[in-house]
């Protein structure tokens, strides 16, 4: 079987499966921008018992394998009385991983933004909230720009999680398996498909974050 | 003894880090338009001082007060204090993100509301006043430190301050700036300003200020006129600090 004889049989099922691969990315992303922020905004408070959570959050998330993650909350959760369909499994897995990361990239740039900008915020009489979201989020969401690429490009890659349960339809790394359990004898060619999109994706991802950082990024 | 109440008064101040008392039994009282001059060898606690009296740091007994009022203690209450002390850091610390104008507009239309107009006028005027109006639209990042340090001045004055605290200000300037920023202050203390202002600068502090304090590891060791400090000193502390600022 050549690439003809997979596209003609396969074709509309790689359609379909980039662009789950693209919906779940661009849904989990979204999800763990909002999630990342709020942790953040956590882990900087004055108030200890946030504080310990959001650094609790990211050290849990960060350190777990995220097939162990999704295993734990397709099969655990179940227990628990929590059933989720398989496509928010992963999607879940996915967030509370690329949320972890996120915070972690914010938590850099903020550090980069250093205490006397802080002060000089709140010196001027601005709340702790104010403070927040005049000065702080807005350069740390500036100086994270390159490493939230980054982070979408891995959120993307993640879905590929999405293979190890039962998705209908298939992202990208799913439907690999499923051909290679149908066509026996097919070897490494659908896998080259999906492995030219994913890479044709990050390295779009990749320049557009590039022009977007030239534009917002805060001269120091 | 004043008839006004004091703008700035502190009684009986203890504060410390750890193991180190590094505020003992500070009393200190700031009549309106008065000039205070801190001075003192490295960590003896001018910034310490300063940093309480807009509770960037707290205090751990004692009492603050400004015009008769204690500071309070936390949220709302406390950010409407310090909207009304202006202070000035030693690296100017400028929202790195925002023009020039910006950072003057942003207490007066976050703090007090100002209408953004009303807001940009008067921080066009603020900033010609300080000299630096040709870079309004320009950010931090692309003006000289002597610069910046003016307009960190008029971002201080956009909240229509009580009172306004310098934490060494022409410290980390290179020297052709210093004056720039220490004439702009002189202004600002003729038009009845009242300052505390942690400085070196002997002539500064002898053209404006009208009283210098002298601290060492923590306690207010003396004070006095700039001419009585400056020539002649009664303790021997201030004696060998000032050998050393003048290079003996
Ligand atoms: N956050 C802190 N934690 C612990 N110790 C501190 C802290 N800030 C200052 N100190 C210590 O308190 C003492 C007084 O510091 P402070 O900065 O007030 O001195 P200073 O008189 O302003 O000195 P300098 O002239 O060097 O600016 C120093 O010994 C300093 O090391
Ligand atoms: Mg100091």
């Amino acid at each position: 079987m050549g690439y003809s004889e997979l596209f003609a049989t396969y074709g509309e099922k790689y359609l379909q499966a980039i662009f789950e691969t693209l919906s779940m990315t661009a849904v989990c992303f979204a999800i763990a921008m909002v999630l990342s922020v709020l942790i953040t905004v956590m882990r900087v408070s004055p108030i200890k018992p946030l504080r310990i959570v959001g650094d609790l959050y990211v050290q849990v998330f960060r350190n777990i394998p995220g097939v162990a993650l999704l295993i734990i909350v397709a099969y655990a959760l179940p227990y628990l009385k929590i059933m989720l369909p398989w496509k928010a499994c992963v999607e879940v897995a996915v967030v509370l991983l690329a949320s972890a990361f996120g915070s972690e990239n914010f938590m850099t740039g903020i550090n980069a933004i250093g205490v006397g900008q802080i002060e000089a915020a709140r010196s001027i009489g601005l709340t702790f909230t104010q403070t927040m979201t005049k000065i702080v989020i807005p350069q740390a969401l500036r100086s994270a720009v390159l490493p939230m690429t980054n982070l979408l490009i891995a959120t993307m890659l993640t879905t590929a999680l999405g293979s190890q349960v039962p998705l209908n339809p298939q992202e990208l790394t799913g439907l690999v398996s499923f051909i290679t359990t149908r066509e026996t004898a097919i070897g490494i060619l659908p896998f080259t498909v999906s492995a030219v999109a994913y890479a044709g994706f990050s390295v779009l991802l990749g320049l557009a974050g590039n022009a977007i950082d030239k534009r917002v990024r805060v001269i120091r | 003894m004043p008839a006004e109440t004091p703008v700035i008064e502190m009684r009986h101040v203890d504060k410390h880090y750890g193991a180190l008392h590094v505020l003992q039994d500070i009393n200190l009282s700031v009549d309106k338009g008065e000039v205070v001059v801190l001075i003192g060898p490295s960590g003896s606690g001018k910034s310490t001082l300063c940093r309480t009296i807009n509770r960037l740091e707290t205090i751990d007994s004692g009492e603050i007060l400004i015009e008769g009022e204690p500071l309070p203690q936390e949220g709302k209450e406390l950010a409407k204090m310090r909207a009304e002390i202006g202070m000035v850091f030693q690296s100017f610390n400028l929202f790195a993100h925002k023009t020039i104008l910006d950072n003057v507009t942003l207490g007066p239309r976050e703090v007090l509301k100002t209408p953004k107009d009303v807001a940009e006028q008067e921080a066009m005027r603020l900033l010609a006043r300080v000299g630096v109006e040709a870079q309004a639209h320009k950010v931090p990042a692309q003006l000289s430190g002597g610069q910046q340090q003016r307009v960190a001045i008029a971002r201080s004055l956009a909240m229509h301050p009580k009172a306004m605290l310098f934490d060494e200000p022409t410290s980390a300037l290179d020297p052709e700036m210093i004056n720039e920023v220490l004439e702009v202050m002189v202004e600002l203390a003729r038009e009845g300003m009242t300052m505390v202002v942690v400085t070196h600068e002997m002539n500064f502090a002898r053209r404006v200020s009208n009283r210098v304090i002298f601290m060492a590891d923590g306690q207010i060791v003396e004070e006095g006129t700039p001419d009585e400090f400056f020539d002649h000193p009664k303790s021997l502390r201030a004696k060998d600090f000032l050998d050393s600022i003048r290079g003996h």
